[in-house]
Order: structure tokens, then sequence, then C-alpha cells
């Protein structure tokens, strides 16, 4: 097999050597500064059972884990800890069901692992002395979030939390019946000076319910994307390829092969060697170990999800400059949403270029 | 450009990319054994791999296929692909 080529409307195709596409000053530094942290090895830790509130459509209230026996020992979680960094992991997420009710594990597993995030829902604040990245779920307004999550105020409350933590990151996740009210939550959070990503809601199994995504409304969610990527330069960590690989109606494994142990059978290599996603009981099963477990693969488009699957396949986005910089740009992205101390720099491609091997998401 | 049949110089060819490309240290393309695995033994992973093979197809002009990563796990065996990819091109 020879040098893929790429072909430019109108023109012959030209074949790119990767060394002539870093040759470019400006991609060739973002290059050297996200490659710095190709030394990340995550893994997932679901710290509790419980959970002060219960949206629809959670990953977490599905399938065999929600029902593991809670470890609440410290030492246990310490003796892990341990564990997985002499094994190689240098990245902890702590998530399910809601780790802000189990403050004084998420302080030992930050005293061993230094970098990591929490996926919370950001009502009840946590430790400043727990220095993660803290993602704050958002799905919609406030009179949506009464609906969907059963809270009330949720977005003033998550607010008066983290408002001003360099720590904060809110995580927006378009439902189907959600997308325009990302602008008044948008505008909000600006206000606030909040950092913001954006997610795509990704059904569990056998979830067939209204926040479901269709083409149509994948389409206008990839829309809304852009314009937001325009209009919040300063608050928002997106960039338009992360809005063509979340909302392309081919989901994420049918894009790129899932990388996570429960859709990769290898055990030599990469996270298909180390990703494990551990209980509450501190057991962790292969065949469902991935970032968002109990998710219907051919319906994921989750953040998690991308940073790691989008980001694993770098070589095939080395075909062209555009392609590559989109690739840069979502690294640059996922970086900036994960690590703490990582600033995101301007995006280099401000267009949408299609996924290797795909065409790009019809509107 | 290496002589593409010449294993031994592929061999050490990959071995100053490695170096230079994934900054190790305390080895030289003449001491990097070959047959270490890349994976256990170096420290390497799929990132690292990736980087490597994009440097590999400048120099070779050759894909290494991202399914074909875990075979690859000693210098030896990706000098061998380097050089069956190469003649499989000269006949295609």
């Amino acid at each position: 097999m020879q040098v893929q080529t790429h072909r430019v409307e109108g023109t012959q195709e030209k074949t790119w050597k990767f060394s002539d596409i870093i040759g470019d000053p400006v991609v060739g530094a973002r290059w050297e500064k996200v490659r710095r942290y190709f030394f990340l090895r995550e893994s997932t830790y679901d710290m509790t059972n419980r959970c002060n509130i219960r949206c629809d459509g959670c990953y977490y209230y599905e399938g065999a884990k929600q029902f593991a026996h809670e470890n609440g020992n410290p030492a246990d979680w310490r003796h892990l800890m341990k564990d997985e960094k002499a094994r190689g992991i240098t990245y902890v997420v702590l998530a399910g069901a809601e780790p802000s009710l189990e403050p004084e594990l998420c302080q030992v597993c930050f005293e061993e692992m230094p970098l990591g995030a929490i996926a919370s829902n950001g009502l009840r604040p946590i430790p400043g002395s727990i220095n993660y990245r803290i993602h704050i779920s958002v799905w919609g307004d406030d009179k949506t979030s009464l609906r969907v999550r059963k809270a009330k105020d949720m977005l003033v409350r998550q607010i008066a939390n983290y408002q001003g933590d360099p720590r904060a990151v809110f995580v927006y996740t378009f439902t189907r019946d959600n997308i325009d009210q990302i602008h008044g939550v948008m505008e909000v959070l600006a206000r606030h000076r909040c950092k913001v990503t954006l997610n795509v809601f990704s059904s569990p199994v056998g979830y067939n319910g209204p926040l479901r995504h269709t083409l149509q409304s994948l389409s206008r969610t990839r829309k809304t994307m852009m314009a937001l990527i325009s209009q919040y330069p300063e608050n928002l960590l997106f960039s338009p390829y992360s809005a063509v690989a979340h909302t392309h109606m081919v989901g994420l494994h049918g894009l790129y092969s899932c990388s996570y142990p429960r859709m990769n059978t290898s055990t030599a290599i990469g996270l298909g060697r180390s990703f494990r996603q551990y209980r509450a009981d501190l057991t962790w099963d292969r065949g469902a170990a991935c970032c968002v477990p109990d998710t219907d693969c051919n319906d994921c488009r989750h953040y998690a999800a991308g940073s790691a699957v989008v980001t694993a396949r770098l070589f095939r986005h080395a075909s062209d400059p555009d392609t590559f910089k989109s690739w840069l740009d979502y690294v640059d992205t996922y970086l900036a949403v994960w690590v703490m101390g990582y600033e995101k720099d301007v995006n280099l491609c401000d267009h949408m270029v299609s996924p290797p091997g795909h065409d790009l998401p019809e509107d | 450009m290496t002589h593409p049949n010449d294993i031994s110089k592929i061999i050490v060819r990959i071995a100053e990319i490695m170096i230079d490309e994934l900054k190790l240290e305390d080895v030289t393309p003449e001491t990097f054994d070959p047959e270490i695995d890349l994976i256990d033994e170096v420290g390497i992973d799929s990132m690292d791999l990736a980087t490597i093979a994009l440097v590999l197809r400048d120099e070779y002009g050759i894909v290494i296929d991202e399914d074909d990563y875990p075979k690859l796990n000693n210098i030896r065996l990706i000098a061998e692909y380097i050089q069956k990819r190469v003649d499989e091109g000269k006949q295609g």
C-alpha cells in the first residue's frame, strides 16, 4: 500500500508528507503543544451508587453497575490508586453516580493521582483541595432541568457553586428537545465568565425516549454548535471538527472504530490494554468497559468517548493540512476540557472537514 | 534514503527515529535492541506508534495500518513489515 493522497477539487491529487504538514510553523507548534500530553492514560471510577437527583436517560442507572456494593473505605481507594499508577494509569475520571457525595474518596484519589476530572451535577461544591477538572452537567434551561432532572434552579445553583472556579467546565448536553435553549443558557454562563463545552446525548441501551436524537435534530445541533463557536470564542471550548464528529449521522464507533475494551478485543496496546471502568465496589468488567457504560454504542456521540476515540486516530488524520488542523483543534479542545492548566488556543481550521473515509454530515 | 531492502539499515533508521521522536535516553541507534518489546519494556503506547508510523510513511512511502500496530511490538518486526510493504509496492 502506498501513501495516501488527497484530492483538492479541480486540481491534481496531492500527496502530503507529514513533515510538510507540520512544516507550517503554526501547525508544527500546535503539534508540539498537544503531543506533550500523549502520556495520558485514563481509567474511570464510579465513586458511589447514589445521586442527589435522578435524570431521565442517565446511563449510570442502566445495567448492572448501579447494583454494585459500595466500597467507601478510603484505605481501599488509596490502595487502588497506587495499583493503578503502577500499571501505568496517569489520568482518572471520577464519575458515577455523583462523586461530590464522596469528597473524602475524591481527595484520596487526588492525593495519589494528580491528573483527573470529576463528572458532577454541580449541586454540591467539591472542596477546592481536590484540584481536578470538574465537569458540570447542564441539560437545558432550568425549566427543562426541572422536568428532565427533577431539580429546581439547577443553573443558578451550579453557577453559585462554581463561578470563578478555574476547575469548572460546564458541559451542555444537546438532547433532541433542548437545542434552542443553549442560546439562553450560554448567554447566562458567558455573563458569569464560565467555560463551556458541548456534548451530544447518547442513548443508553434500549432507550427510545424523547431525548434520543434524529437526523434532523443532529443537523440542527450541528448548525447551532457552529454558530456558538463564532459567537462565544472566549467561553466555548469547542471546534468545527468537534461539531462534525459528534453530530455525524454515523456515530463515533462507525466513524473511528471505538478503541475502548467494550468494542475492542485487542489487549496489546492503547485503551484496549490499559483502560478499566471500575464500579463502586472496585471491581471491573472488561466486557462492559468504556467511558459511558450501558450506552448504545451505535448511538454514542458522547464527548468523553470522542476525547479518546478521535484523538487515537492520529494517523488517518495526517492526510492533508486541513484534516490534520481539524484533528489538532479537536485534541486541543479535549485537553483544555480535561486537563487542569491546559489553555485552548484559537482553532486552526475554521470550517467543517469530513472525517477520514466519510462524507461531511448532510444538512 | 536508506536502501529499503537492507534490513539492518532499516532497523538502525527506525531506532534513530524512535530515539529522536520519543526523546529516549540512555540508548543509541546502534545499541537499541531490535528485539526489545517496545510496549512492555520501552513503555511506548499507541500514540507514540502512530507518530512513528507517520515519520516512517514519509521516509519509506508506506502506510502502516492502524490494525497492525499490536503486531509491531519490536523494531525488527517493524523493519520486516516495512521491507514487505516496500517490496509489494515495487511489484504492484
